[in-house]
């Protein structure tokens, strides 16, 4: 109803071949098109004509052309996957693998029909084809659990495994007060006050104590790399 | 790969390509083309023995009429459903004649169930109406799959249907023209049931290497 009473009114003006045939053109893909027409007829309309006439001067060789084209419609049919998808990486896989079926057949666009109903149903065919494919794998997936982060985590890396033992055995090495020093500091988190209140010495010796562990560390570490 | 680097190697790479004709006048073409066959295959098997008496009868007339009708617009159907901005409402255009032509091959099988004398379909009397029937069809099928090519990303089943339809009733009335044996059964059985077994390989065999696939990952 919308639709008549907008594009009616203006179907004596210049554009004339361009409103009838989106208005009597026929086709599932059609429908999507005037609802947008219906809601910015004037945008709607010449924008489609602009593309229209990008498309055909594509089909002709034009690369400035087409490039303007693909830039043009790819915000839009981001637009129109995202009715069926909603995921953004697939989002963008739709939108690509539209980009590519628009190219290997561009040779089927007719300049003198309307541009947006062959995109929007060359855009259809592939979305669907991207859910059902979507579906297809999503049987064969199993999302991943913090548990499954986990056991990766651990088993992947049997260097940093080592790594760790070897640091215990060289802190184990240092002298009594510096091993404290590190393992209260920094390996236990605590502030300096803390692990002068659990030790009974003070803040200044714990200071002095984790600065030598630590320069010590780096000889003992170091060394290591180096033999 | 981002879109916007897409988008850039796809606009470097635009040779001009020639635009398709528009589809009622690529029907008519492969119509024409399948006339001459059907023409020659006539010409050289000779018109079936009183082709015109049988013509008289109004079950052979519309048999006839509607399968032709039926193969034209298939054609015509499977043309313009294979571009992207065409309704799919096409697909329907052909089935009131389609109706028509299967009522009467209904009414030819159930006529001739009770006298079927034996011997009357032998194995030779079979065969050559095969052999007759994909040398007609072969043909036709191949220069349809040639032209709908590019329809493989976007209705690929609805059209393989439609066209196979399409063959089946051209090859259908040709042969009812030149074959003394009503052989329109055995045509869509060939037609359609390869057309069918094409999909269901396609789906047995897509989902057979996804089930390989989930196997091998785990």
């Amino acid at each position: 109803m919308a639709r008549s009473l907008l594009l009616l009114p203006e179907a004596g003006t210049m554009q004339d071949d361009a409103r009838l045939t989106l208005v009597t053109s026929d086709g599932e893909a059609i429908r999507g098109k005037a609802k947008a027409a219906s809601r910015e007829p004037e945008v709607g309309v010449s924008r489609d004509l602009d593309w229209s006439i990008l498309m055909a001067h594509a089909q002709e060789g034009n690369s400035t052309a087409y490039l303007r084209l693909l830039r043009e419609i790819t915000p839009y049919l981001r637009s129109l996957v995202r009715r069926w998808i909603k995921d953004a990486w697939d989002i963008e896989d739709a939108v690509q693998d539209i980009l590519l079926t628009l190219h290997s057949i561009r040779h089927t666009y007719d300049p003198s029909r309307p541009f947006g109903p062959w995109l929007v149903g060359i855009a259809n065919r592939r979305a669907i084809d991207k859910l059902r494919r979507r579906g297809r794998q999503a049987l064969r997936e199993t999302p991943l659990t913090a548990e499954h982060e986990a056991t990766i985590a651990a088993a992947g890396n049997s260097d940093d495994a080592l790594e760790k033992q070897h640091l215990e055995k060289v802190i184990n090495d240092l002298p009594p007060i510096q091993r404290t020093a590190v393992d209260l500091l920094k390996l236990k988190e605590m502030s300096l006050k803390e692990a002068s209140d659990a030790t009974g010495l003070s803040v200044a010796s714990l200071k002095m104590a984790t600065h030598r562990a630590l320069r010590n560390l780096r000889n003992l570490l170091s060394d290591r790399r180096d033999s | 790969m981002d879109t916007s680097d897409l988008l850039l190697s796809l606009a470097t790479n635009v040779p001009p390509v020639k635009r398709l004709r528009p589809p009622m006048l690529r029907a008519l073409g492969w119509l024409l083309l399948a006339a001459a066959i059907m023409g020659l295959m006539t010409l050289s098997h000779g018109v079936r023995p009183q082709f015109a008496e049988h013509m008289r009868d109004p079950v052979f007339a519309i048999n006839m009429v509607s399968s032709l009708l039926t193969g034209i617009l298939a054609t015509v159907a499977t043309f313009f459903v294979s571009l992207p901005d065409r309704s799919r409402r096409w697909l329907l255009l052909p089935a009131p004649p389609l109706i028509a032509w299967l009522s009467t091959i209904g009414y030819q099988c159930f006529a001739g169930w009770v006298p079927v004398p034996p011997g009357a379909i032998t194995v030779e009397g079979a065969s050559s109406c095969l052999a007759t029937l994909v040398l007609t069809s072969l043909p036709l099928s191949l220069l349809m799959l040639v032209m709908l090519r590019y329809t493989a990303t976007l209705r690929p089943t609805s059209i393989v249907l439609m066209g196979s339809l399409a063959v089946s009733a051209i090859t259908a009335t040709a042969l009812s023209m030149f074959h003394p044996l009503d052989a329109t059964a055995m045509i869509l059985g060939w037609n359609l049931g390869t057309a069918v077994l094409f999909l269901g390989i396609a789906a047995i065999f897509g989902r057979r290497l996804s089930n390989t696939a989930r196997a091998k990952e785990r």
